[in-house]
């Protein structure tokens, strides 16, 4: 599949503090492709760079094969962006402020009805924006980035600011963008829930750097499966399991318990449920634990000293 | 480079920007008006017109160019416009250089409303106390070409000012700037030095000495169209972080 957006070896320092450290990203077309990392991560410098908005100090970022640093305006015409800073003014209304944009890219003000249309927002485009909430501006900034039907979308932290339905309504909108408009998402966050649930690729950046990145469905069928137990005692449980050598870890469901390549998961969890209730551990619950997103994240991005191993 | 024109029309004309165009002339003529008013014998054309230019050139001109470019810069950062504009499919250089034009336009408009505003308080006090009424008409065409020269050498202060206020997101530099040229330019309005002093050079446009006219025009107005395109060329180039 051919690639809307590649960066290769894409750094950025500031001063000292390598804020980008050699990212080399593949967004296939027509992929929601979900950019996970925590705060301060470099999710927003890299898309910076994306963008054109500043400068790489080494590697290169393309936009539909175009190169932004040698032709950022024809990358320009591919993108389109919410950020996190707006940039509304205030004193305008949502339809004024959508028809600065159009009027600078050139477009028809029958765009600004189809894209109002679009993200719901027709009857309140003639309010101030002052008035607006949170959830209206990101909206009106969707409708922004979509002016001009452009094939790449790049939106920073989409769901900030909106209420659990503005969430829901978010996702599956962004979901189905690539079916409905043919367009390529790349969506920022630092919650994995919301990628989880919305992308169907995704790139984990930690500390400047882009520490995995696939297709999701692939990325957790390589995970190696585990069991799930809850006992009565969790600590004793977990010694029994060790002896069986078994390397259970302590999360907030209860023992997650990786198995063996090739092992089989309902035989390892009667097995392990028989040694249990012999050693006269009461079990509340065993079964094998569908991996998330969260796993894979937890995996490539924490550091060691915090993945605790009973 | 009509559209991004067009924009930023649209933008200043829904902001403060016209009360500003209006305030400063606004003042100039009252003050011509009491003034006036306070009088027993006619004042020559020559003299009132002279004071209005004078007052607009060393003091209101400064303050408002300092007024209006924190206003037009402060339109994009107040709502931390930059990543939107600089993000789109347009030469950056566009943005900032309508933003120019736009300001130079607006100056331009309140110096011509400064000498109508100014003209009309002259007949209106006329009319109402007619001893102070100047007699003959006024030589307008003069003063039409001493006030395109007091714009024309005011390029510079624009230039500094519009640069400082684009460059920095806090008002605070550009109007500490504006405030502290404007200063000097009251209370050493006649030193010789001042041609050399960006906040001087549009006052001396009505200096009696050609050499001070000519030095000030060359400075404020060529000096100032370069520094206009070096301050646009570079506000395009840099990063905004």
């Amino acid at each position: 599949m051919p690639a809307a957006i590649e960066t290769e070896g894409l750094s950025r320092r500031f001063g000292l503090r390598l804020a980008v450290d050699a990212v080399s990203m593949t967004v296939p077309e027509r992929a929601v492709y979900g950019f996970l990392g925590r705060n301060g991560a470099g999710k927003t410098t890299t898309l910076k760079m994306v963008l054109g908005l500043i400068r790489p100090s080494a590697g290169v970022a393309r936009v539909c094969g175009l190169d932004v640093a040698r032709d950022r305006i024809g990358a320009a015409r591919k993108i389109g962006a919410l950020l996190e800073a707006h940039g509304f003014y205030g004193n305008l209304t949502g339809r004024e402020n959508l028809a600065l944009t159009a009027t600078l890219l050139g477009l028809p003000a029958r765009e600004i009805d189809r894209v109002l249309a679009v993200v719901e927002m027709t009857a309140d485009a003639g309010r101030k924006m002052a008035g607006y909430s949170l959830g209206m501006r990101q909206r009106l900034g969707l409708a922004r980035a979509m002016l001009g039907a452009p094939p790449v979308l790049v939106l920073d932290e989409p769901t900030n600011g909106l209420d659990p339905d503005g969430i829901a309504d978010m996702r599956r909108f962004l979901k189905s963008l690539p079916e409905r408009t043919g367009a390529t998402v790349l969506l920022s966050s630092h919650l994995l829930g919301e990628i989880e649930q919305t992308a169907t690729h995704v790139g984990v950046v930690n500390d400047g750097r882009l520490v995995l990145e696939g297709e999701l469905s692939r990325l957790k069928a390589d995970l190696a499966p585990q069991i799930l137990l809850r006992t009565g005692d969790d600590a004793k449980a977990a010694q029994l399991l060790v002896g069986h050598d078994l390397s259970p870890v302590a999360t907030e469901a209860g023992l997650a318990v990786p198995l063996r390549p090739g092992e089989n998961a309902d035989r390892t969890t009667a097995a392990l449920n028989q040694a249990l209730v012999q050693a006269g551990l009461p079990v509340f619950a065993i079964g094998p634990r569908d991996r998330s997103l969260e796993d894979i994240y937890r995996q490539v991005s924490a550091p060691q000293s915090q993945v605790e191993v009973v | 480079m009509l559209a991004v024109l067009s924009v930023e029309l649209r933008k200043l004309n829904r902001s403060l920007a016209a009360v500003l165009a209006l305030a400063a002339p606004t003042l100039i003529a009252v003050f011509a008006f009491f003034v006036l008013l306070r009088g027993s014998k006619p004042p020559p054309w020559e003299m009132l017109l002279q004071a209005s230019t004078g007052i607009w050139a060393y003091f209101m001109l400064p303050m408002s160019v300092t007024a209006l470019t924190a206003l037009v810069a402060h339109m994009e950062h107040g709502p931390r416009a930059w990543d939107h504009l600089r993000a789109l499919p347009v030469p950056r250089w566009r943005l900032y250089a309508a933003k120019a034009i736009c300001v130079v336009g607006v100056v331009a408009i309140m110096t011509v409303l400064n000498l109508v505003f100014t003209l009309a308080a002259i007949h209106l006090a006329g009319a109402i106390k007619p001893a102070v009424a100047p007699v003959g008409e006024p030589d307008l065409t003069r003063f039409a070409v001493l006030n395109a020269k007091v714009l024309a050498a005011a390029v510079l202060v624009i230039a500094i000012q519009l640069w400082i206020a684009l460059r920095f997101a806090s008002f605070v530099p550009a109007l500490a700037v504006g405030i502290g040229g404007t200063f000097f330019s009251v209370v050493a309005t006649s030193a010789k030095e001042g041609v050399f002093f960006p906040w001087q050079m549009p006052v001396n446009m009505l200096a009696k000495e050609a050499w001070r006219v000519e030095t000030a025009l060359a400075l404020g107005g060529g000096l100032g169209l370069l520094a206009l395109a070096a301050a646009i060329a570079h506000l395009a180039r840099r990063e905004v972080l």
